[in-house]
């Protein structure tokens, strides 16, 4: 750490001083604990006392022990105006709005995509007709990847499992009658690399309609753990690089896109690919340090960047964990720009998410069981005050949603929003003596780890050296024994498994290579009829920024504005930056 | 059957774009367990799939496929073993997530075991049927 402070050390150093004022009398406590001994040492059978603490093994879990039954004494010095307090207010672990969802609802955003950008903007209107919030859009793979519909490596795959993007082009044919000025957009641009490239070209399209970009409200992913970590592909930059990129989207869009949430801190993804519930968070956390410190190093005001950061997360089985993470990180995030980084204004302050629900929890097997998972997942989501929500669809193990499994998708958060009533009271479960001991121990745990991934040197040097990819790797192995081993039990696959399983006949989405063959054509003409030496200097403009070390997505929106493809801006940055292999691959 | 067994050494390996590793690492993971040597590629071409097979001189080769286009990649990936000579003596397996009316075109490519969900000893099982098919 070069003699500086971990983010622990500095909270350790800033908290500890505060008095505390404690919410059970000491006489109340040791009442509670003669009788709790009596209790459990008369009345609770022997072999329940013997198995008291059990840790439970689930998909993504996080492996922490859990008691019979939770009482005063598993957080006897609890300070509620200290711990918890009121929500919209300090410490905010009862969740960043006062009135929470009685004020705004969560905000449903139901991630679909696939087919060309005609018919993306069509599954797009008949979602928000049937009441959806926002939009969320899925990139095929040759957009996430970076690939043009015409390159060899895009054989296959153009349009399969999002919508394809080469070309501004593109872009206003997914928006057209879409009011872009009204309906926020989640762009899911996985890479930094990815957002310099493609959000221009949305920056562009709402500049060529006459709509001022203060006007545009929504979000990109722009998370280099994404690019070097989760992502599998054939071609990457050094993870130093990268970090730099997504620290020039942040930059650009904080100054030029007001409205716009610059970064999805994405734990989800991570989480997915194989890590438990506690790293998710404190990777996510941890890059959200190494911006902010940045940012700092580039001169920008802390509340100014803070304001607009936002997180991602994946909630899976372990329902009460799952209320209580979201709760605990939210509490940490106000720990961390208060005290660490000094922010001022209570936005910044804010750990504000995006929840989808867990896809690797739900089988193939017996496809509807995942309509309950789902719905279980989302369900925690919205007791742990998240603020957007994708539920996702029992389909998933067989193809992207289709538009019957989507509709059911929003109608589990409607009936949430709408019948539960789990809406009414905010953070109903605060003060459970289970989610709140649940709660410190999961802060205490993110901490923790981002300590230690701050001990070898932070976010972007255990990314390089491998350690993070290996984490998972092992995480992924030993997971996959659980499984084999009946140890973590799935209902309907290794648990209660029917003998005579079938799999049913589910609706695959299938490639079709129309589709790529328009978006060839598209790209053979506009190539024919765009100025090429325009786009060939604002691309060596383009390198020169990367080397010079100015901000890429300068230029990135001049090769959008002369209608520079996707691929080409690409191979301009792996040109400038060089290649890196990760290091789990030979 | 009469000479030691050496052991089996598996590549494993995407298409260019494929973005999910989770179950290919998964059953890195097996298939190590299970005692075989494991070369994990990551993503590649087609053909370069099937020259790095060549050089690391392996008895099976491994495909992960989740996003589509399984058919137009392992049509392009079979072209090249037979091109290159290794189609007949190594065995060829693809797991992920496709249509499953899809199957019987991939086994017609040459594929011995194609996989939606499977445990480890389903596909240790595959490929020792196959190794066992090609050596005779």
């Amino acid at each position: 750490m070069n003699g500086q402070k971990t983010t622990k050390e500095i909270l350790e150093e800033k908290l500890v001083p505060k008095e505390r004022n404690p919410l059970y009398n000491p006489q109340a406590l040791k009442k509670i604990e003669q009788e709790f001994e009596r209790w459990k040492n008369t009345v609770v059978r022997e072999q329940d006392r013997q198995n008291w603490s059990v840790t439970p093994h689930t998909i993504l879990g996080s492996e922490i022990p859990r008691e019979s039954l939770y009482t005063p004494l598993n957080n006897p010095d609890i300070d509620y105006a200290q711990d918890l307090g009121f929500s919209g207010e300090e410490p905010y672990t009862r969740g960043i709005h006062p009135n929470m969802y009685r004020g705004r609802t969560f905000t449903m955003r139901q991630l679909f995509g696939a087919g060309s950008p005609e018919e993306c903007n069509q599954r797009m209107k008949t979602l928000l007709e049937h009441g959806a919030t926002g939009t969320n859009w899925a990139l095929d793979l040759a957009t996430v990847q970076m690939f043009d519909s015409d390159e060899p490596e895009a054989k296959g795959q153009v349009a399969t499992v999002g919508v394809p993007i080469d070309c501004v082009e593109d872009m206003e044919v997914i928006c057209k009658d879409i009011p872009i000025d009204k309906v926020s957009a989640s762009i899911v641009t996985h890479y930094p690399r990815n957002t310099a490239i493609v959000f221009p070209m949305y920056l562009v399209m709402a500049e060529r309609r006459g709509v001022p970009w203060d006007k545009l409200a929504g979000s990109v992913q722009n998370d280099f753990i994404m690019e070097s970590v989760v992502r599998s592909a054939s071609e990457y930059i050094p993870p130093r690089d990268d970090f730099r990129i997504q620290c020039d989207n942040i930059e650009f869009l904080r100054k030029n896109v007001p409205q716009w949430n610059y970064v999805t801190l994405n734990g989800y993804n991570l989480r997915e690919w194989g890590t438990s519930g506690i790293t998710e968070m404190a990777v996510a956390v941890a890059n959200g340090i190494e911006i902010l410190k940045e940012m700092s190093r580039r001169g920008h005001d802390i509340d100014w960047v803070a304001e607009r950061l936002a997180f991602f997360w994946a909630p899976a089985n372990d329902f009460f964990e799952e209320v209580a993470r979201i709760r605990a990180v939210r509490r940490l995030w106000y720990k961390i720009m208060k005290f660490r980084f000094e922010a001022q204004k209570p936005r910044s302050m804010w750990m504000r998410c995006h929840v989808q629900t867990s896809g690797v929890s739900l089988t193939r097997e017996e496809p509807m069981n995942n309509v309950i998972r789902a719905a279980y997942h989302a369900l925690a989501a919205v007791l742990g005050g998240a603020q957007s929500l994708h539920v996702d669809s029992y389909d998933e193990a067989y193809s992207i949603p289709s538009v019957e499994a989507s509709l059911l998708s929003l109608r589990t958060q409607q009936i949430i929003e709408a019948e539960t009533q789990v809406t009414q009271v905010v953070d109903p479960l605060g003060g459970s003596f289970y989610v709140e001991a649940l709660t410190n121990d999961i802060e205490k745990r993110i901490l923790d780890e981002v300590d230690e991934i701050e001990r070898m040197g932070g976010i972007v040097e255990v990314v390089a050296s491998g350690w993070l990819h290996h984490k998972v790797s092992r995480h992924i192995e030993r997971e996959q024994r659980m499984i084999a081993d009946g140890e973590i039990r799935i209902v309907g696959r290794n648990y209660y498994r029917a003998p005579d399983l079938k799999m049913p006949d589910i609706w695959v989405h299938e490639y079709d290579e129309n589709i790529a063959r328009q978006m060839r054509d598209k790209l053979a003409s506009l190539r024919q009829r765009r100025d090429n030496e325009k786009a060939s200097n604002c691309l060596n403009a383009l390198k020169e920024a990367c080397q010079r070390g100015d901000n890429v997505m300068d230029y990135t929106l001049e090769c959008a504005r002369a209608d520079v493809t996707e691929g080409e801006m690409r191979r301009v940055f792996t040109e400038a930056f060089g290649s890196w292999k990760p290091p789990i691959f030979r | 059957m009469a000479q030691p067994e050496s052991k089996i050494k598996v590549l494993l390996a995407q298409f260019p774009l494929e973005t999910h590793s989770r179950g290919i690492i998964t059953v890195a993971g097996m298939l190590k367990d299970a005692g075989m040597e494991v070369v994990l590629i990551g993503n590649e071409l087609p053909e370069r799939i099937i020259d790095t097979a060549i050089q690391e001189d392996v008895d099976v080769v491994g495909i992960s496929t989740y996003c589509g286009g399984e058919l137009a990649l392992s049509s392009d990936l079979m072209h090249a073993a037979e091109a290159k000579g290794i189609k007949d003596n190594t065995a060829f397996l693809l797991g992920g997530i496709f249509p499953p009316k899809n199957i019987p075109r991939l086994k017609e490519l040459g594929f011995s075991g194609t996989f939606l969900s499977a445990t480890k000893e389903d596909i240790v099982a595959c490929i020792q049927k196959a190794i066992a098919e090609k050596r005779r």
